[in-house]
């Protein structure tokens, strides 16, 4: 359904659970997203200028569950 | 220490396990309810399985719950194709604030303490109409105030 047919919910309940809602799958696409930049062998400002955030935002967030994931990190692009 | 806060210790771990399989940054007050359902040999427990809320159960209502949500602004979870991000199975996680309102609740619901048991959890974590607990028990058909008087039966007649 186009995003302009979608009327915005009439129970106020309803508006708030789709915010929270939202709000974690734009967490979990976050993760996601940065793991196939880093595994892509994109660098952290990079990412961090494509998501609108500082590099140190995005590296203290990410940094680690990758190391432990075992993604190779670059510095640079 | 005793048995209450053996208990509740094992449920804010479990609660932790499951908030992190969610890739949740926060323990929520919904993943109290999974570790509460998956803790066996409490009268809370009985509950929620005679309720037919066995863990896997509450999870596929919440499951549900989240995109129900997501639908309501337009957004389908099955148009996301990327896969699943690794997780950091040392990270802290923080207790969400869904996750304090049922605790506090929980212990207000005795008379102190000494008289905490599971079941008074239980209905801590119930006891509110707002939030992703209350709307995931809707779509799976359990009326929430039903619960809870069962509940609170239990707290009459059994001891643990």
């Amino acid at each position: 359904m186009p995003a302009e047919d979608v009327p915005l919910p009439q129970d106020p309940a309803d508006a708030l659970a789709a915010v929270a809602a939202l709000r974690r799958l734009a967490d979990q696409l976050e993760d996601s997203a940065v793991e196939q930049a880093m595994r892509a062998g994109w660098s952290w400002p990079d990412v961090a200028e494509a998501l609108g955030i500082t590099r140190q935002a995005v590296h203290k967030k990410h940094a680690k569950r990758l190391i432990a994931a075992g993604v190779t990190l670059r510095r640079r692009h | 220490m005793s048995a209450i806060d053996d208990y509740i210790n094992a449920i804010m771990k479990k609660g932790v396990e499951e908030a992190r399989e969610d890739g949740s940054a926060a323990t929520e007050a919904h993943h109290l309810l999974l570790a509460i359902a998956a803790h066996e040999g409490t009268a809370a427990h009985r509950v929620l399985t005679e309720a037919g809320l066995g863990r896997q159960a509450i999870r596929d209502a919440l499951d549900r719950e989240f995109e129900h949500s997501l639908g309501a602004a337009g957004v389908s979870l099955s148009s996301f194709r990327l896969p699943p991000p690794s997780r950091d199975p040392d990270r802290r996680l923080k207790v969400g604030a869904s996750a304090g309102l049922a605790l506090e609740r929980g212990f207000s619901a005795c008379g102190g303490k000494k008289d905490l048991r599971p079941a008074h959890l239980l209905l801590g974590v119930l006891d509110t109409e707002i939030g992703t607990v209350p709307r995931a028990l809707s779509l799976a058909g359990v009326r929430r105030v039903d619960l809870m008087a069962r509940v609170r039966e239990t707290l009459a007649s059994e001891t643990w």
